[in-house]
């Protein structure tokens, strides 16, 4: 008679056959069973099995189930059967699922991010500290519940299997990806945080202050960058309130210190509010003469000495704009400087920021950009390279591309501080498929650029509305290109049957999120949509449905290793032959087509990302030299190549490689961007920078920049190239390293450590487009 | 008859031997024979390989990027109808020219009758780095030069006004 059985953990615990019974009874319930006797019966003649089987032994539980299959299916009770070994497989996934979460918090706990891919996943968050880690133990049950309960069967296989990659699968049940916040908009009248209410700022302090807090709200609402498209234009308002401001106390003073008059700064005061009530006007750095004049005016009311008047407008005129100058430039220093230090993006990361800029011709707009750009050129506290914002120059004929045009200036100061820092990026407002949406006069219409590349802009949902302002991206799943080639065997036909059937997959997929997405409610971000960030939500109330603004929004389909496909193609990458460039081309025009094709039929913005490969260009690599053996060109590097382009391991000279990716940027409607490398020390050649950039612009890229080493010596300050030795000081790395800076998918890096092992490899195997011998 | 130059090296795209995006032609051999050169092995003559000079001018002619050429070493003035040739081939197509040597101007302007191709070397150079490189004199904070002594003329300025004219970069 057995007494006892021996469970998974090793405890021996007391036989009970009732509980044999009650599985019985449950699997045959399922086809319509109600016979608990019966149930019973066979309980019974498993017990007197096992007896029989395993004498004196103590039967182990995976022992004990294989009895009941088998005395079911013995006994020919094939539907119950079935239902119990249902069941049992899914107990077992349920345990396995449970040890294998177990297995990552384990690593996640006792191993350091050097040692854990997992915690370097992502560049910009510290794996090793206490936040960090809490992210991280959330993100990943996040993403294995989801794998079990909530995503369709294929699609987490799909994913599972490396076919295509769900990004940021840890908030699929919770957010979208990014947003494109109009700071103009959300500054009018002054708004909330969820926390207090702030009011409308009123000098270029506050106004730096709260696009920190603007961009910080809203990053907690979503897990994607968040950018500011218009910063110029929007900062340009403080700045102007600081001048008006600087202007009248200014003058205040030097009355007070001109004229004898224990009375005249109540005055002066009774003038100055008169003239804003009354005549409606305040002064601004453009009109300040015409202001003057009505000023002095009334000033003569009360100061009968005309010469002493415009004395003291010249002075205050003077100051004013010297101290605004200075004041903008601290405001900027202290944006940025915000920007790198405030880890509240779920309290391990700093937020994802960017911010767009360039076409402000106003002298204030203009004082903004230079003098954020003159803060981001001398760096943080000690000198050092800022990582955030992301800097976007907006570059356009007409406006600050050729000599003699406005901001031209602006356009060579951006080159400068990219050339030593890494920021800018610049955006081409000219590319064709930018220049379309432009009308003069409307920044909403200008293209801007989110995050590493992400793009939004066209809107079939509502084609009235085709801005930037309060739009972003939803979701977004990148297809796996070499896989599909791989698994084709040089057939092209056949590549194009399988690439169509993942396209399904992923537009069938990315409807499944946008459904999830779509039932949630304005007060499930309180920012985003509770403050009318987001485009038509401040038509909302507290407790609606999102769903019909966030059709506002785009849902991308990337796509990795173009070069890996072509080159287990044809042999060769568009780098190479005209073949494989063509061959590149229809692929991704193909794909661009779909996603036109889908975003008429669903009327919803389905739009085509050149993905930026974070962390999936190693997952995908992995799995598929598995599968296929290490395969020269195609899996035989650590990671596989970004998007369109051409391989960083292949040398190329620049202007090649530009005119090879820039037709991609056309085809890529939801985000681009083109590197070009550059070894040497750039900010000693601005001449060669700027030739660049303007070539990207000839070729009609939409969005690009230039890559160069950036070292800072932490001993002696200084920022540029160092070898063995700083150039400035002389001494030796040995003795205390040398910080440097890199740039992978689209954000800077201070030191090599965080980045994971694909990216690593990479940064080693890039070439440089143009290399020094001396 | 096809003309040959013996090379050390091109680095097709530079931009840190000179402003802008050049073409840089190392050449091979030299007798200067400078302390801490960090091209040692571009001292040789028979070390290199040897290229034909109209396949470096048609490597200017195809990439639209360019700036100018540079001829460095090596010494240029040891190859120097050669590399005169180049120069003048790169002037034609609009480029600018520069050419670091380990004479001095002066040295050049006085023996340049005596020997083949300097005066067509230094007239179609728009910018000469003249001078040995000196250790005791080594800065990694130059710009486009290895030693103080060595200086950035403006060549065409220079034997205009019999004097020497330097530029700044």
């Amino acid at each position: 008679m057995i007494t006892k059985i021996r469970k998974r953990d090793g405890r021996e615990v007391p036989f009970n056959i009732e509980k044999i019974a009650n599985a019985i009874y449950k699997a045959a319930a399922i086809v319509g069973g109600s016979d608990y006797n019966l149930a019973m019966e066979l309980a019974e003649k498993v017990a007197d099995y096992i007896e029989e089987k395993y004498k004196k032994k103590i039967p182990e539980v995976e022992e004990v189930q294989d009895a009941v299959e088998k005395v079911l299916i013995e006994e020919g009770y094939a539907a119950t059967a079935k239902n119990y070994i249902l069941y049992r497989a899914e107990r077992t996934r349920n345990r396995e699922m449970n040890t294998r979460l177990m297995k990552v918090f384990e690593d996640l706990t006792f191993k350091d991010a050097e040692d854990n891919d997992l915690k370097r996943e992502n560049a910009n968050i510290d794996g090793d500290t206490a936040m960090g880690t809490m992210l991280k133990y959330g993100s990943e049950g996040a993403k294995q519940f989801y794998e079990m309960f909530i995503l369709k069967n294929e699609h987490a296989r799909a994913h599972k299997k490396g076919d295509i990659h769900i990004h940021d699968m840890d908030f699929l049940t919770l957010t979208t990806t990014c947003c494109q916040i109009d700071i103009d908009k959300l500054f009018e009248g002054g708004f909330s945080t969820g926390h207090g209410f702030l009011r409308e700022p009123n000098d270029i302090n506050t106004y730096s202050a709260l696009a920190c807090i603007a961009i910080q709200s809203n990053q907690n609402d979503q897990h994607g960058g968040q950018s500011i498209p218009n910063f110029d234009y929007g900062m340009a308002k403080g700045v102007a309130k600081t001048f008006a401001k600087l202007y009248q106390q200014n003058l205040l003073k030097t009355l007070e210190l001109l004229v004898d008059d224990i009375e005249i700064e109540a005055k002066v005061k009774e003038v100055l509010k008169e003239i804003e009530t009354i005549d409606k006007i305040i002064p601004t750095i453009k009109t300040i003469e015409e202001y003057c004049v009505v000023e002095a005016e009334k000033l003569a009311n009360i100061i009968d000495d005309l010469v002493l008047i415009a004395k003291a407008q010249v002075f205050a005129t003077k100051k004013a704009i010297q101290e605004t100058d200075k004041k903008t430039f601290q405001a900027m220093e202290a944006f940025v400087h915000n920007l790198n230090t405030m880890h509240s993006r779920a309290g391990a990361q700093i937020p994802f920021s960017s911010i767009n800029y360039g076409m402000d011709t106003t002298e204030e707009g203009r004082m903004v950009i230079k003098n954020l750009l003159l803060a981001t050129e001398a760096g943080l506290g000690n000198g050092e390279t800022p990582i955030f914002p992301i800097h976007i120059f907006k570059v356009k004929e007409g406006v600050n591309y050729n000599p003699g045009e406005p901001n031209y200036d602006l356009f060579k100061l951006a080159c400068r501080v990219s050339a030593k820092r890494l920021f800018p990026n610049f955006s081409f407002l000219d590319a064709p498929f930018n220049l379309k949406y432009y009308v003069p006069g409307k920044p909403e219409t200008e293209i801007a650029y989110m995050g590493c590349r992400t793009r939004v802009i066209g809107n079939v949902n509502d084609p009235d509305r085709e801005v930037i302002y309060g739009r972003g991206n939803l979701s977004f799943t990148t297809v796996n290109l070499p896989k599909i080639a791989l698994n084709s065997k040089g057939d092209v036909k056949k590549f194009f049957e399988i690439l169509d059937d993942k396209i399904d997959l992923v537009i069938e997929q990315l409807l499944e999120r946008f459904e999830i997405q779509a039932r949630k409610k304005v007060k499930n971000f309180p920012f985003l949509m509770g403050q009318g960030i987001w485009l038509d939500s401040d038509k909302l109330d507290w407790n609606d449905e999102i769903r019909e603004v966030i059709k506002h929004g785009t849902l991308s389909m990337g796509f990795i290793g173009l070069a890996e496909a072509l080159q287990a193609i044809l042999e060769s990458h568009h780098g190479e032959t005209e073949a494989a460039q063509k061959l590149g081309y229809e692929i991704i025009a193909h794909m661009r087509k779909r996603m036109d094709d889908a975003s008429k039929f669903y009327k919803l913005n389905f739009t085509l990302i050149a993905t930026p490969a974070e962390g999936t260009a190693g997952r995908f690599v992995k799995m598929d030299r598995n599968e296929f053996g290490e395969i020269k060109g195609v899996t035989d590097r650590d990671y596989y190549t970004n998007s369109f382009h051409v391989p960083v391991y292949y040398k190329i000279n620049a202007f090649e490689k530009i005119k090879i990716e820039a037709p991609y940027h056309e085809l890529t409607n939801a985000g681009h961007i083109s590197y070009v490398e550059l070894d040497g020390d750039v900010s000693q050649n601005l001449d060669a920078f700027e030739k660049i950039i303007r070539t990207m612009k000839e070729a009609g890229i939409g969005y690009g920049s230039v890559n160069h080493p950036v070292d800072r010596d932490p001993a002696c300050g200084y920022t540029g190239i160092i070898g063995d030795n700083c150039p400035k000081c002389g001494r030796a790395e040995e003795d205390h390293g040398f910080e440097r800076i890199r740039r992978i998918t689209g954000y800077l890096v201070g030191t090599l450590d965080r980045f994971n092992d694909a990216k690593r490899s990479e940064e080693r195997d890039r070439v440089k487009h143009y290399s020094c011998n001396h | 008859m096809d003309n040959f130059i013996q090379i050390a090296g091109i680095v097709d795209e530079s931009i840190v031997d000179g402003p802008g995006i050049r073409l840089t032609v190392f050449v091979q051999g030299c007798t200067h024979n400078c302390e801490g050169c960090h091209n040692p092995d571009s001292h040789a003559f028979d070390g290199g390989t040897k290229m034909k000079v109209q396949d470096i001018i048609d490597m200017l002619d195809k990439n639209p990027l360019l700036d100018g050429i540079t001829l460095s070493g090596g010494e240029p003035f040891q190859q120097a109808p050669q590399s005169a040739m180049l120069a003048a081939a790169a002037k034609e197509m609009g480029l600018n020219v520069i050419t670091y040597t380990g004479y001095t101007f002066e040295q050049i302007l006085a023996r340049k009758e005596g020997n083949s191709g300097w005066n067509d070397l230094l007239k179609n150079s728009d910018v000469l780095v003249d001078g040995p490189f000196i250790l005791a004199q080594r800065s990694l904070m130059l710009r486009f030069r290895g030693s103080q002594n060595q200086r950035i003329i403006d060549v065409k300025n220079s034997l205009a006004e019999r004097e020497i004219v330097t530029i700044e970069y």
